[in-house]
């Protein structure tokens, strides 16, 4: 029988560490907030507040490349990227983590260079794939590089997931359906993935958004032509404009639909797990 | 409420105050649910009690809150005098071995028994030599740098053993304390947690959902149903003379028979079930009315079984018929499951009687007993509704 | 066939394998590499064997000085998240009495990882400036007449978006760790008399080591290797570690960029492996 949860009256610490943790959720969505309010900013062009005649100008600005830069292009570039970094990310972490669950000679070795790539700082790797593309006498883009220095990095997230989920993923499930005569690729299909389904859009989630916002890597490895992030940068040095603001709130805005999608999924499928279909 | 009738000891890890334990109208709700109801309840001084019931019946809470895990929504607990709403669960003299032990893992096996020395600021080699010595008490003293990790089931729960004793408990509570363990373990474990208290001397409250264990182990049991007590006794009284039809099928060894009145006389009872069979009861303190539906237990090994021939018919009084469904051998006897058609009858059949004139499924057989060896229920039994604790007949 | 090893493992771990070769390991294997070639002005890359890079770094001053600001910030940010990280943890596990609730409240905290880092950082310069949120609140409600400067563009802005990036990478692990820790282990040290700080010290803060240890070491190489934060945050005031091989990459000085990163990489490596040490982080991330 589990222990059951007090219902007495709170301690003075619920109290000191509630309001800690508002001032924390303040502080982290505070900032946000006012970007969002000041991308609304009219003609003044204040970068700060308050809020004069709102309107939408900066927004129309956003796809005024001679003003702003190519911020279409990039984004053209970022959400493909993004979503290639995603789907690649599943894929391999996935196959990785079954992998993992047995013994084999070199996982050790494995293992941890991955938590190597981790680690090691972004800027460092972004050196070192560009050399050697110039090596390999191939030029930077960023559906070969970047996408790589994207992987590298996704990679070992969606593979510590994957840990975590099969972790919980007990064989004696593949065993039974294979006791009752399932195929291989019917355990897969009917026993795995389902139960491993929410693990993979978290993955899936974490691969898209490293991608989608990552910076380091990204900045000598695409090449010629931006992704989102760059450009930003590139922005926050010339554009002194509101349309920073709102070039800020549609990726703000694009990252809150993709985590939206995501949640909702993995809420949907718990949902069913538990009330039956 | 009791007076205190000395001056009130309040001092931490002095417990030589009695370890009685009173419970006033304890009444504890989570949300909108009650997890007990208006228990009363008082356990002797230097007793051995085992709260007894399903899973979800309240056993548990009622043991947290005597320990100080929870707070009752209304209600009083007093432990000796001391009334103990409000108090610090250390305070309280009472110590508490989980289910799950909760050893701790960061920590040795000794510097888990010394845990309760190290928060009152006790030195570090005095703790150690003190925990040392608890720890030979329950023969694990070899085993103190290991880590809780690395020890057996049983092992586990002797430092768990070791580690309530050092804080000198007038009341040790214990939380299912032998279901993690083997049949094996959990049988010796058993006999030395029974012999433990014998030389105490203090009060230990166990939470079990098994019969058998309590039984075994008890000198009062308290039988739970969902938040309520069903019935507070020895362990004798509770098996030969359940009160209610959910104590008779919860603690096993009793069959339930339900029927009418049909006359009274001389404090008996003549009951008619509604295949036609006739039982007499002594209705004792009961208020028995002719016409109104009546409870009676009879114990399965006070049972005569014989085969009957298909045309014989019924006519004796405490006499009832069947199909035999299953045989079970038990060694020293068999227990005999007779299907009635409408419910089912255990008979426990001693062995030197049943090879005598062995039955076998499907036999027709008469199941008999004399009015001496059956025992009326306060309540009207209402059936055991897909119940598994009460299907579960030992 | 389930107990089967061997060809199939290797086939599912080989995309794994080949990414990290490629992308991973060859880049980092030619950083090294090229941090002992020669750079010539016009000419670029000369493949040699010298420590030239690594003597000019090392006995330049202001190498040491960026390394010494840098390791400050980390020492901040670390104790900050820490702070911060641990007990709104402890919050969310032992204070918040339903478990959604307390499910929500987490991924309260963890949508802003999942939005650009830049703009993150650029969100602060409306809350930070001299006309922003603060100094304008502050002023207004006449607490102060001059507008602070150091709050936006100095040392503080940086530590402040540390924080504001990082403290999640402290959260997670920290969470995680204590989500685990048995209910009951808490029950039985105050049956042993421990007070609420006795059973934060003696039962939480050994049994969230992992987590700690393994938030630490995001937050010790993400400051680490940071160089886009500093720059932005400082408005170009401050430079960490990474500034010097942004210079060099400016000249497509890439031997002596290289040797910088190769610096850089063996600090981080040496922080991170004594944080292996001290705690055994594989098996909190294999669990």
């Amino acid at each position: 029988m589990s222990a059951s949860p007090s219902y007495g009256s709170r301690p003075w610490t619920f109290y000191v560490l509630a309001t800690l943790f508002t001032l924390f959720v303040i502080f982290l969505y505070g900032p946000m907030i006012a970007v969002l309010i000041l991308s609304f900013q009219g003609p003044s062009a204040s970068l700060v507040f308050p809020l004069r005649d709102p309107s939408f100008m900066w927004f129309d600005e956003l796809f005024n490349p001679r003003r702003t830069g190519d911020v279409v292009g990039a984004f053209n570039r970022s959400l493909p990227l993004a979503i290639l970094v995603m789907f690649l990310t599943v894929l391999i972490s996935v196959t990785a983590g079954f992998a993992f669950r047995r013994r084999f000679k070199g996982a050790t070795a494995i293992f941890y260079t991955a938590i190597a790539s981790l680690i090691v700082p972004g800027l460092v790797l972004s050196i070192g794939t560009l050399v050697t593309f110039r090596y390999l006498g191939m030029s930077a883009n960023w559906y070969t590089s970047a996408l790589g220095a994207h992987l590298s990095w996704a990679l070992p997230f969606g593979l510590l997931i994957m840990f975590a989920v099969l972790g919980r993923l007990n064989p004696s499930y593949e065993e039974a359906a294979f006791d009752l005569g399932a195929t291989k690729w019917q355990i897969v299909k009917e026993v795995v993935v389902p139960i491993v389904f929410p693990g993979m859009i978290a993955v899936a989630l974490f691969g898209f958004t490293l991608s989608y916002d990552e910076f380091p890597r990204s900045w000598l490895t695409v090449g010629t032509k931006n992704t989102l992030p760059l450009e930003i940068w590139t922005m926050t040095t010339n554009v002194t404009s509101p349309a920073l603001y709102a070039l800020g709130a549609v990726t703000t805005f694009v990252s809150f639909i993709v985590i939206a999608v995501a949640l909702a999924s993995i809420i949907l499928i718990q949902r069913k797990r538990f009330r039956g279909k | 409420m009791a007076i205190p009738k000395s001056a009130e000891r309040s001092e931490v890890g002095a417990h030589q105050g009695s370890g009685e334990i009173r419970l006033v109208d304890v009444t504890k709700k989570f949300g909108g649910s009650y997890a007990v109801q208006n228990i009363n309840l008082t356990i002797p001084h230097g007793s051995y009690c085992c709260l007894l019931g399903p899973s979800g019946c309240g056993k548990t809470t009622i043991l947290r809150m005597i320990a100080g895990h929870e707070t009752p929504s209304s209600g009083e607990i007093f432990i000796g005098d001391q009334m103990m709403i409000g108090k610090r669960p250390v305070e309280r003299g009472t110590a508490m071995m989980f289910q799950s032990y909760a050893l701790f893992p960061h920590l040795t096996v000794l510097d888990n028994v010394a845990f309760y020395l190290k928060m009152r600021g006790v030195g570090k080699e005095e703790r150690r030599q003190k925990a040392e010595e608890m720890l030979q008490r329950v023969q694990l003293d070899h085993l103190k740098d290991r880590m809780p990790g690395q020890l057996s089931g049983g092992q586990q729960q002797r430092v768990a053993l070791a580690r309530s004793l050092i804080t000198n408990p007038k009341v040790l509570l214990l939380e299912e304390p032998l279901s993690a363990l083997d049949e094996f373990l959990r049988l010796k474990m058993r006999g030395e947690l029974k012999s433990l208290q014998n030389e105490l001397g203090i009060t230990f409250v166990h939470v079990t959902h098994t019969q058998p264990e309590a039984i075994a182990l008890a000198d009062m049991v308290v039988v739970m149903d969902t938040g309520r007590i069903d019935q507070a006794d020895t362990a004798n009284v509770i098996f030969d003379r359940p009160k209610t039809p959910y104590v008779a099928r919860f603690m096993g060894g009793q069959n339930v028979l339900t029927g009418t009145v049909e006359s009274l006389s001389g404090g008996l009872a003549r009951l008619r079930n509604a295949d036609g069979a006739t039982f007499e009861a002594a209705t004792g303190a009961l208020e028995a009315k002719a016409g109104s539906p009546m409870s009676i237990a009879v114990r399965r090994d006070r049972i005569k079984l014989r085969k009957r021939l298909a045309d014989q018919v019924l006519s004796a009084v405490n006499e009832i018929s069947g199909i035999v469904d299953s045989t079970e051998y038990q060694g020293s006897y068999i227990k005999v499951t007779v299907d009635l058609g409408g419910g089912v009858f255990v008979v426990n059949v001693s062995d030197s009687e049943y090879f005598v004139d062995a039955v076998v499924r499907g036999d027709l057989v008469t199941a008999s007993w004399t009015t001496a060896d059956v025992h009326t229920l306060s309540k009207v039994d209402m059936g055991a509704i897909d119940d598994p604790y009460l299907d579960a007949t030992q | 066939m389930l107990k089967k090893t061997g060809l199939i493992t290797y086939l599912q771990v080989t995309p794994l394998t080949v990414v990290l070769v490629l992308f991973f390991v060859i880049p980092v294997a030619l950083v090294v590499v090229v941090s002992f070639f020669r750079y010539k002005m016009l000419v670029g890359l000369v493949p040699d064997f010298t420590f030239q890079n690594y003597a000019d770094l090392l006995s330049n001053p202001t190498t040491w000085s960026l390394y010494v600001s840098t390791i400050k910030f980390t020492l901040i940010v670390l104790l900050v998240t820490f702070v911060l990280g641990f007990w709104i943890s402890y919050f969310l596990v032992f204070h918040v009495r339903n478990l959604l609730t307390a499910i929500g409240l987490f991924l309260l905290c963890t949508v802003p990882f999942w939005t650009s880092t830049i703009i993150r950082m650029i969100s602060w310069r409306p809350v930070l400036g001299r006309e922003g949120l603060i100094n304008s609140g502050l002023q207004g409600a006449g607490i102060v007449d001059q507008p602070f400067d150091w709050l936006l563009f100095s040392d503080f802005s940086v530590v402040v978006a540390y924080v504001h990036l990082f403290t999640l990478f402290m959260i997670v692990p920290i969470f995680n760790s204590m989500a685990r820790i048995d209910k009951s282990l808490l029950e039985a040290a105050v049956d042993a008399g421990a007070t609420r700080w006795g059973v934060v010290w003696n039962v939480v803060l050994p049994l969230s080591k992992t987590g700690i240890a393994l938030g630490a070491l995001f937050v010790v190489t993400l400051v680490m290797g940071d160089f886009f934060v500093v720059t932005v945050m400082s408005g170009g005031l401050s430079g960490s570690a990474t500034s010097g091989i942004f210079n060099d990459l400016q000249f497509l000085n890439y031997p002596r960029a290289a040797a910088s990163a190769v610096i850089l990489l063996i600090v981080v490596l040496v922080i991170a492996a004594s944080i292996f040490r001290l705690v055994d982080v594989r098996k909190e991330l294999v669990r």
